[in-house]
């Protein structure tokens, strides 16, 4: 056990350095977004109202995000991420409909009560985790490239989702998981807000604060010194890809509630969003470096972006190109980082 | 560069499932090529066009592509060829790219015919299924314009440019905008690629930037389920005035729901139906006029019985 330790990153002051100015490097862009935004319309930027509906509009990508970030610090990369969301949410939106009888008082609701969307939720969870594994077995035991095997169950889980739907979105959601979860606040939060923190907070504690997290670390910078080192490797990449099946089902969930359907042909565009959050984080594609906490600035960056684009009026265009750059830049620095090390 | 290689795998994967059931030859094989798989809009046009085809004794074979682009489509439309049915009816995902390998199927001896969406190049279809989308983005306009009062500021959610149909209707509502309206404040287009989570940021966002906006149009369902979800983290339901193209199942519900105004609506099971009754008469070696509309319907709030007729269900799926 104690040869564990031993294949802890240890870090000298110099990298300890760099890390904290390549690693922020994102944060003080993030920082710098916000400066510009509110010194040029404090008003509209600022109020309560639109830094609300930015954390209400980061949620669910923020879980699909922090489950990208397990699978790419094992240099691994997952693209089921959209799909799994998409057959999890079909799933359980379903088995949902199935179970419940009478209509809501509003159309494309139903009177289910939180047993039934209790069984929705675990379902979804179930589904996720299920399709997570299916990616960790396939490349952790048959050693196909994550991006085939993922590209792969991403078709699969789509064209899953569209034979069980008919490629229809599924037509009613429980009334109380839409106007409380979708809508609803907890002690004034948004309800996916504090789901999307809740989520994050265990998962940067589990990532970095255990002895599971650092496995996974060491797995991703030298999967055969941590073989070697007795770390169970095999078992840890396909929970990785389990967790990352999970956060999908946990987004599948939060996306029904949120736009009251299952919107199966909306999430296409996830996974691209997701890498690049983590990517813009500082999580290394290479492997064995990353931060949840960059994730979740990671996420913030195109959200902050698009809104502070729109509220000036800047044509929808330069938005594409901004974004296009950025990822750019944040990579550029990521490989700057990494000859840095190698010369020191 | 990923996404590229993500829809050509799974293009090609999907071509060669869908081309594999098609080899029928007999003397009333028929083909519908649809514009994408998993759309509620293609969903029911198949429906459609399958049940009239059971009707007309016509055997038919439906095929698609997982995305609603020329590249996708092409290798689905040269299997299409590779079977050489009597009839084919199209829809091409786009004007210019798919006139060759649409002329060297009509090249074969397979009668071809276009449905929903159109090519440049007509002179190798035997008739066209056309939907006139700048006059449905027309009538979207004038149908928000009533809702507000001919007055205030509005936004259109749409496709990024290059989706012909989406465009059109886009081009329709400003043009009309223009033409009528001169108190409206059209603040432009705003961008989403089927994705309702940006839809939501950009209705939030405006808001943020125009509490005053009065109303929004969206060119799509994924739009417009977005839009409602915006409004509604925004708490301007009801306030902002929305229209939207289409008709599927959340968009009625939300219209019934009061989340929504107004619907533009077309009829794709219709259209699939029309396509096969004119497939029949081809094939019989009757003559067809060679363009027919297909219908657009405006939907307002007082009508749900007609969003309930309209609504896109795919009952055959």
């Amino acid at each position: 056990m104690s040869n564990e330790l031993a294949i802890a990153p240890v870090e000298s002051t110099e990298d300890r350095l760099l890390r904290l100015v390549a690693g922020g490097w994102i944060f003080l862009l993030l920082l710098a977004l916000v400066a510009i935004f509110l010194v040029l319309r404090p008003a509209q930027f600022g109020s309560a109202y639109n830094v609300q509906q930015l954390f209400i509009n980061a949620a669910i990508l923020l879980v699909l995000a922090v489950g990208q970030t397990y699978v790419v610090i094992t240099s691994g990369i997952d693209l089921s991420v959209g799909s799994v969301l998409v057959f999890a949410s079909v799933v359980s939106a379903k088995l949902m409909l199935f179970l419940s009888g009478a209509g809501g008082t509003t159309y494309g609701t139903t009177a289910a009560g939180w047993d039934i969307i209790a069984i929705g939720t675990v379902a979804a969870l179930l589904v996720g985790v299920a399709w997570g594994t299916f990616n960790g077995i396939l490349i952790a035991v048959t050693k196909i490239p994550p991006l085939i095997v993922t590209l792969g169950t991403m078709g699969m889980a789509l064209g899953g989702a569209q034979i069980l739907s008919g490629g229809v979105d599924v037509r009613a959601m429980p009334e109380l998981l839409v106007t409380h979860v979708g809508s609803g606040r907890i002690l004034g939060i948004p309800t996916l807000v504090v789901i999307a923190t809740v989520t994050a907070v265990i998962a940067g504690i589990v990532l970095h604060m255990t002895r599971f997290g650092m496995h996974i670390f060491a797995v991703g910078s030298n999967a055969e010194a941590s073989r070697r080192s007795g770390i169970p490797t095999t078992a840890r990449l396909i929970q990785v890809y389990a967790i990352s099946g999970l956060m999908a089902g946990i987004a599948a969930v939060m996306s029904n509630a949120r736009f009251s359907t299952t919107t199966i042909n909306g999430h296409a565009m996830d996974n691209l969003a997701t890498i690049s959050a983590v990517v813009l984080g500082g999580t290394s594609l290479f492997g064995g470096v990353g931060s949840v906490f960059g994730t979740v600035v990671g996420v913030f960056i195109p959200i902050i972006l698009l809104n502070g684009f729109v509220i000036l009026g800047i044509p929808p265009f330069w938005q594409t190109v901004a974004m296009g750059a950025v990822l750019i830049l944040a990579v550029w620095i990521d490989q700057l980082k990494r000859r840095l090390r190698k010369r020191g | 560069m990923t996404k590229t290689i993500v829809s050509v795998t799974v293009g090609l994967v999907l071509t060669s499932l869908s081309a594999s059931g098609a080899f029928a030859q007999e003397a009333n094989s028929v083909a519908l090529v649809l514009g994408s798989s998993g759309s509620p809009f293609y969903q029911a046009m198949q429906c459609g066009a399958q049940a009239r085809a059971k009707e007309l004794g016509l055997s038919l074979t439906v095929s698609a592509a997982d995305q609603f682009a020329a590249d996708a489509q092409i290798p689905v439309v040269n299997a299409v060829t590779a079977s050489a049915p009597k009839v084919a009816a199209i829809v091409p995902t786009d004007m210019q790219a798919l006139i060759p390998p649409m002329r060297e199927l009509a090249g074969r001896g397979t009668q071809v015919i276009t449905v929903d969406q159109t090519i440049s190049d007509p002179s190798i279809l035997k008739t066209q299924i056309l939907t006139d989308n700048k006059a449905g983005g027309g009538m979207a306009a004038d149908a928000l314009a009533a809702l507000i009062g001919k007055k205030g500021k509005v936004l259109v959610i749409t496709q990024p440019p290059g989706s012909l149909a989406q465009d059109a209707r886009e081009a329709g509502f400003a043009a009309t905008l223009a033409e009528k309206y001169p108190d409206i404040q059209y603040l432009g287009p705003q961008y989403q690629s089927n994705d309702p989570q940006r839809a939501a940021e950009i209705i939030t966002s405006t808001l943020s930037a125009h509490p005053d906006l009065a109303g929004v149009f969206s060119t799509n369902d994924q739009g417009a389920i977005g839009a409602i979800t915006g409004l509604r983290q925004a708490g301007a339901v009801g306030k902002v005035k929305m229209v939207a193209y289409d008709a599927a199942s959340a968009e009625v519900a939300a219209l019934k729901n009061g989340e929504l105004q107004g619907l533009i609506a077309q009829s794709p099971s219709q259209q699939g139906a029309v396509a096969m009754d004119i497939a029949a008469k081809l094939i019989a070696g009757e003559a067809v006029k060679p363009v027919t509309m297909a219908e657009i319907v405006a939907i307002g709030a007082d009508q749900p019985e007609l969003a309930d007729k309209y609504e896109y269900v795919a009952g055959c799926m």
